[in-house]
Parts: C-alpha cells; structure tokens; sequence
C-alpha cells in the first residue's frame, strides 16, 4: 500500500515536471515572438509572404540585370560606331583636303603675275605651280581656281584652268612653308620671280601667315572616273 | 505525499521550463496542443480519482499518447492544410469542462453532505439528551 503509493506521488511528479516544463517552454517562446515583433502574423503567413517577396525581388534583380546588360550592348555599340565615326570623318577629310573639297587657311604666300611688256602665258603659270608642288605646296589655287590633280591649265585663245577663264592678273595663291616656298622661287637672276620679272611681266610677292584657299568649285564631272577602276587584290 | 510530490514536480518543472531554450514559433502550435492534451489528462486523473477507479497505467499512457497523437494530427492538418488542432482543442477543452463540472459537483456534494450530517448529528445529540432527560 505504501510502495503504491510511493509509486504513485513519483508518477504525478514527473508528469508535473513535464507538464510544466513544457508550459514554460511554451509561454517563453510566445513571448520571445511578442518581442520579435511577430504578433499579428503567424509563422506561416510570413514565410508565404516572404517567399513571395523574395521571388518578386528575384523577377525584378533579373530584369535589371537585362537592362543593364542591353545598356552595355548599347553603349558598346555606340562606342564603336562612335569610334568608325571618327575614323571615316578622320579619313573623309583627308580625302576632302587631297581632291581640294574644302576651304583651307594657313601660312603660305600670294603671287600676282600680271601682263606687262608681254602677256603671262599658260607656261608661267605651269611652270610656277610646278615649282610651288615641289616647295611642298599643300594648297593652291589661281584666281580662286582650285589646283587639284585633274586640274589642267591650257591654253585656248586665253588661259583655261578648271575649264574656266581666268585673265591678269593672276592671282597664284600658295599654303605651305614660307621659307620652302620663297626660297624655291626667289632664287636670284635664276628663280622663277627673277626670271619671270626679267622676261617681262609683273611678279609681286607677298608672304602672308594666313592664306585662305577655296575649295574646288569647277565640274563635279571633272572629278568622276570613268575609265580607271581601282585593281581588286 | 501525492501533494508534496504534485508541488516539487511543479517546482522542478517550472526550472526546467525556464533553462529550457526556445523553440521555433513554427513548432509552439504542437506544443501548445500537446500541453492542453496533457491538461485534459490530468482533469481527467483528478475526476477518476475523485470516482474512485484511478489507474496509474491509464493515467500515464493517457498522458503521453494523448499528447503526441494531438502533436500528430496537427501535424496532418498542417499537411492536408486543414485546422485539425482546433477539433483537437475543442475536445479536449470539452473533455477538461466536463471534468471540472464532476470534480465540482463532488465537492459542493460533500460539502452539502457535510453539513447534513452535522446537522442530523446535532439533531441526535439533542434527542439522545432529551432522552437522558426524560430517564
């Protein structure tokens, strides 16, 4: 009777120790969720909304990672086109320069040649622009017509560059090194100024640290070709 | 004895309780249907008891296995996405209400009892000195 119950109050005992054990548990963690802060919602609802942010974030990380991929491209793109850009403007103007298609300035000297005791013929001229070219000429123009390299300069009943009349006084403009240039025509008693003034017409020469070219006005169709075609490798 | 063992078991309880660390508020609704479980267990100890057909056995396999089958079903519903802890809850509450109204009605009965006793005692006690008297 006694060991029963004996047996008996160690039973109840330990049922109360874990019933309570367990209830404290419990009151603890309710009110560490109090403190947490989760008291509206549940455990679950959270996690439901929680998952469904994360996977909204994600959707959205990965259109931006998208668009910022296009934008790369794009800059890319416009980089190289930027970079040919330049590179065909670069070379576009160069080519302008050589075939005289644009106005130029820079240092160079202005020749007059006009009649005199006889008149200037299409060899002064020829003669002059050769000696210019050899100075190193970079532009040169008579009476603002352009020299390019179709440019002929003949002799029909008057002086023909460009296919246009030009009449005295001739107006020889030069861009180039003044020192190449002067010294390439102002040779004494054998240069072209001294020769020229002693065969009878008038020379001026004048330096000047901006000489101002136009561009090639004549026939566009002067400047077609119709014959030579560039040899494919 | 059953009192001073109910007392320390609740004091060692409550120790533990409190060193115990805490458990992830996902898991505190099977605690939660497990402690009203064993609540109704004990009510259920108290009443058989006070009824006089109190087994041990019983009382300790009703406690546990009550516990964790409560702990079960909740955890099914959680799966099936159905609130079964709360049809847990209502029997069990149910049970622990019917069960306080028995232990209850008992103790207002002997209490009652008591004091007819006391009185039909008192009632005796005069009739047996009035007949003293009259011998």
């Amino acid at each position: 009777m006694d060991k029963d119950k004996i047996i008996l109050s160690i039973a109840i005992g330990f049922v109360c120790v874990i019933l309570i054990a367990i209830m404290f548990t419990q009151f603890k963690t309710i009110d560490e969720a109090d403190i947490v802060g989760i008291t509206t919602a549940r455990e679950d609802e959270l996690t439901t909304m929680l998952a469904t942010w994360k996977q909204k974030q994600a959707e959205l990380q990965e259109q931006l990672d998208s668009t910022r991929q296009r934008i790369d491209e794009y800059n890319e793109k416009i980089s190289s086109n930027q970079a040919a850009e330049e590179l065909l403007q670069d070379e576009l103007e160069q080519t302008n320069m050589l075939t005289g298609q644009t106005d130029v300035e820079g240092e160079g000297i202005v020749l007059t040649l006009s009649d005199a005791e006889r008149s200037v013929t299409y060899e002064d001229l020829l003669e002059l622009i050769n000696e210019l070219r050899g100075a190193g000429a970079e532009a040169i123009s008579i009476n603002d017509q352009r020299i390019i390299n179709m440019t002929e300069i003949v002799d029909a009943n008057a002086i023909l560059v460009n296919q246009e009349r030009v009449v005295s006084p001739y107006i020889v403009k030069a861009i180039g090194g003044i020192t190449y240039l002067t010294s390439a025509i102002n040779q004494k008693n054998i240069g072209f100024v001294d020769v020229r003034r002693g065969s009878g017409i008038n020379v001026q020469l004048e330096e000047s640290k901006n000489v101002k070219i136009s561009a090639y006005s004549g026939r566009r169709s002067q400047l077609e070709f119709r014959y030579a075609k560039e040899v494919e490798e | 004895m059953i009192v001073v063992a109910i007392v320390i078991g609740c004091l060692i309880g409550a120790l533990i309780g409190t060193v115990m660390p805490i458990i992830p508020y996902t898991y505190s609704g099977y605690l939660a249907i497990a402690i009203i479980a064993a609540l109704d267990s004990v009510f259920g100890a108290i009443t058989s008891s006070l009824k006089k057909n109190f087994d041990i056995k019983i009382f300790i396999s009703g406690f546990f296995v009550n516990a964790i089958l409560a702990m079960l079903l909740t955890y099914l519903g959680e799966r099936l996405n159905i609130d079964i802890h709360l049809a847990a809850v209502v029997v069990f509450v149910g049970r622990m209400f019917n069960n306080l109204g028995i232990i209850r009605r008992y103790y207002v009965e002997k209490l009652t009892n008591k004091k007819v006793f006391k009185k039909a005692e008192e009632t005796i006690k005069i009739a047996n000195e009035q007949n003293n008297d009259d011998k």
